[in-house]
């Protein structure tokens, strides 16, 4: 999907329109320059004024990648408040450059002195004159190098809140503004990892003459998580494609946050401990509440209501009924972020951690829904903590938490996380009646670990285990009898444990689980 | 997930521009005979196949052989204008070609290269007919009874030259 058209197809700055020149930019230096050369910023020019039209030999530019921000450096970024969709253009910086030579005209320089060779052999005049051609072609492919464009870009997504599973149209476009014409210029947009290119190759290749520009969009379908679009590689070619010069580029990042809608599950099965207030979680002391518990000797000042008036009735004694009292639970979900969490069954589907992210989220929101105070940890390099709590202020942050942090994309970590000390931090920031909530797919031995000691520290533990696994290769049969041994010992110690599996919901899970438990 | 796949092999428009070249080439080697004739269709069809499966090295050999199509109408007796009009087009049929699978490459089949591919064939074809009016005109009123020794050796001294003024 590329549609190109030229500057003066576009009266004016084709790539800012009027209305997004923002109202709240910082005047940077010479702030009525960048009014009217918005965006505008030479790739490469050293010189780094903004008529950079002279393009420098390629040792300029490999000189001065070092974050050489060509332009000026405060960025003109723009973003539309009113509406969803947001443009973002910048400044664009060179992050590296590479200069190679492709040698494609090399054969043909050889193959020419070999037709003249043969010509002055067979005493062919022909060939001696084909033999000038190649000669011709040699001085096409050595006399020209690849331009240094100087360039402006802009990026504009079509929402940039979208909800997860939304399509969201990226459209990039690219303006030479220099005053030479680049004959083969290769743009290729660098999407963030995560997310995944629906339509159209977010890549496009055109010849672009002064002024004119470039545009081509495509479809990426969002996820939950924030993604900074801010790359582009330019490759650049002269017109005999003897030299290309490739440009990683930054510029002003495009940022789509996409933070799914409030979901929450069923009423969720807790451990027996709670704090003093009153809640939900029957506990086994008597007292008021709706679930029978005993009875007892009437004691003067009973009230009425709790009266067993058909045992009066049978044996004409007063007894009163006692319910197990409810109260309310204080709930951490600790979420498993270490890199082998990130394990997936098969191709295409969902990781344990976006499971596990999901669940959290929805349990999050039904644990404060039936008034529980709840909290947010992770096993991961990151300090990730949200000290349990209520209220919708506590709802939003853990919402926007959970939807935007880095540490909870979709893509692993790099580095490993150490599971010992971030337990310690852990146990030391847990309130004494806290319980947790372990969404971890169960993949290893530490995880396990850390249910235990979690659990022995007096924090019962729940563990909500997606499960990854699948059975069609002995390896992968061999990992799921582990993982299922794992959860059995993790049972055998006390620890609730829902295994959550690929086809069934959280709702499902937390069903089978709760069945069995009361049983 | 779906997504989009890229296709990292030229599309219908590359070939067909490489096609049009290597037709022209097969044409000037008609003039040497039914051998070179078939030599020019056999490389041409050797170096589209190439472009199409993205394979340069199969796209090299096809347009070598398309080439020895020319050159063997020159050794039985081409003209100068056929043998020059089939060189010219047998570098714009390569040119084209290896250049449309060097960007399908980078950019993929989806993306429309139409434009920067014709203009690439454009400029190729503007320095070969340029060069063969050159040769021709060289070919008419030149020093034709100097050895073809001499007319070599410049050659290869102009050769020399756009190297070294390069460097």
């Amino acid at each position: 999907m590329t549609d190109r058209s030229r500057a003066d197809d576009r009266p004016g700055d084709s790539v800012t329109s009027g209305g997004t020149v923002p109202d709240d930019e910082t005047a940077p230096d010479g702030g009525a320059d960048v009014a009217t050369t918005d965006g505008e910023t030479a790739v490469g020019d050293d010189a780094s004024e903004d008529v950079a039209g002279t393009p420098e030999p390629a040792v300029a530019g490999r000189s001065g990648p070092s974050g050489a921000t060509v332009g000026d450096r405060d960025g003109t970024e723009s973003v539309e408040p009113a509406e969803t969709d947001a443009e973002t253009e910048g400044t664009l910086t060179i992050r590296a450059v590479t200069t190679r030579r492709t040698g494609r005209w090399v054969g043909v320089a050889g193959l020419s002195f070999l037709t003249a060779g043969l010509g002055i052999v067979t005493s062919t005049r022909p060939l001696l004159l084909a033999a000038v051609v190649g000669v011709l072609y040699l001085a096409y492919a050595n006399v020209t190098s690849a331009p240094t464009p100087s360039l402006s870009a802009a990026r504009r997504v079509s929402d940039s809140t979208p909800d997860p599973g939304d399509e969201v149209e990226v459209t990039v476009s690219v303006t030479n503004t220099g005053d030479s014409s680049l004959p083969d210029l290769r743009v290729v947009e660098q999407v963030p990892d995560a997310l995944s290119v629906e339509r159209g190759p977010a890549r496009a290749a055109t010849a672009l003459r002064p002024g004119a520009t470039m545009t081509f969009s495509y479809t990426v379908t969002a996820r939950r998580g924030e993604f900074d679009f801010d790359g582009l590689t330019l490759v650049v070619r002269n017109a005999s494609g003897s030299e290309e010069k490739e440009f990683d580029l930054s510029m002003a990042p495009t940022t789509l946050t996409c933070v799914p809608p409030v979901a929450a599950t069923d009423a969720v099965p807790l451990h027996a401990l709670t704090s003093h207030y009153t809640g939900r979680v029957a506990t086994d002391t008597a007292g008021e509440g709706v679930e029978f518990a005993s009875v007892r000797e009437y004691q003067h000042g009973d009230p009425l209501s709790r009266i067993d008036w058909n045992r009066y009735a049978s044996s004409g004694t007063l007894a009163t009924m006692e319910f197990r009292e409810e109260r309310m639970a204080t709930v951490v979900l600790l979420v498993d972020l270490r890199k082998g969490a990130y394990v997936q069954s098969g191709e295409g589907g969902r990781n344990a951690v976006e499971r596990s992210v999901d669940a959290s989220h929805r349990l999050f929101n039904s644990l404060l829904d039936t008034g529980d105070r709840v909290g947010i940890a992770a096993l991961s390099k990151d300090d990730i903590w949200l000290p349990p709590g209520a209220g919708p202020t506590h709802q939003a942050e853990a919402r926007h938490l959970l939807a935007t942090h880095p540490a909870l994309s979709p893509t692993p970590p790099d580095e490993r996380v150490y599971v010992r000390p971030a337990l310690r931090m852990l146990v030391g920031r847990l309130p004494d009646d806290a319980q947790v909530l372990f969404c971890s797919p169960m993949v290893d031995d530490a995880a396990a670990y850390v249910a235990r000691r979690l659990h022995v520290r007096g924090h019962p533990v729940t563990v909500v285990s997606p499960d990854a696994t699948r059975r069609d290769t002995i390896g992968r049969t061999l990992a799921s009898v582990e993982r299922s041994n794992r959860l059995s010992e993790l049972r055998a110690a006390g620890i609730r444990v829902i295994d959550w599996s690929e086809d069934e919901s959280l709702f499902e899970a937390l069903e089978a689980a709760r069945r069995r438990w009361s049983r | 997930m779906t997504g989009y796949e890229l296709v990292r092999r030229p599309g219908r428009r590359s070939v067909a521009v490489s096609g049009v070249a290597g037709s022209f080439v097969v044409a000037a080697s008609v003039a040497g005979g039914p051998v070179s004739a078939g030599v020019a269709v056999a490389g041409v069809a050797c170096l589209l196949a190439g472009v199409w499966l993205g394979r340069i090295r199969i796209a090299d050999g096809g347009a070598l052989v398309g080439f020895a199509g020319v050159v063997g109408a020159a050794l039985q007796g081409a003209g100068p204008i056929a043998v020059l009009f089939g060189t010219v087009a047998a570098v714009v049929a390569w040119d084209s070609g290896t250049n449309a699978v060097a960007l399908a490459e980078q950019v993929g089949r989806g993306a429309d290269t139409g434009r920067v591919e014709v203009l690439h064939a454009l400029y190729g074809a503007g320095v070969g007919v340029t060069g063969g009016v050159l040769g021709f005109v060289l070919f008419r009123v030149g020093p034709t009874r100097q050895p073809v020794t001499t007319l070599f050796v410049l050659l290869l001294a102009a050769a020399i030259l756009v190297v070294a003024l390069n460097r």
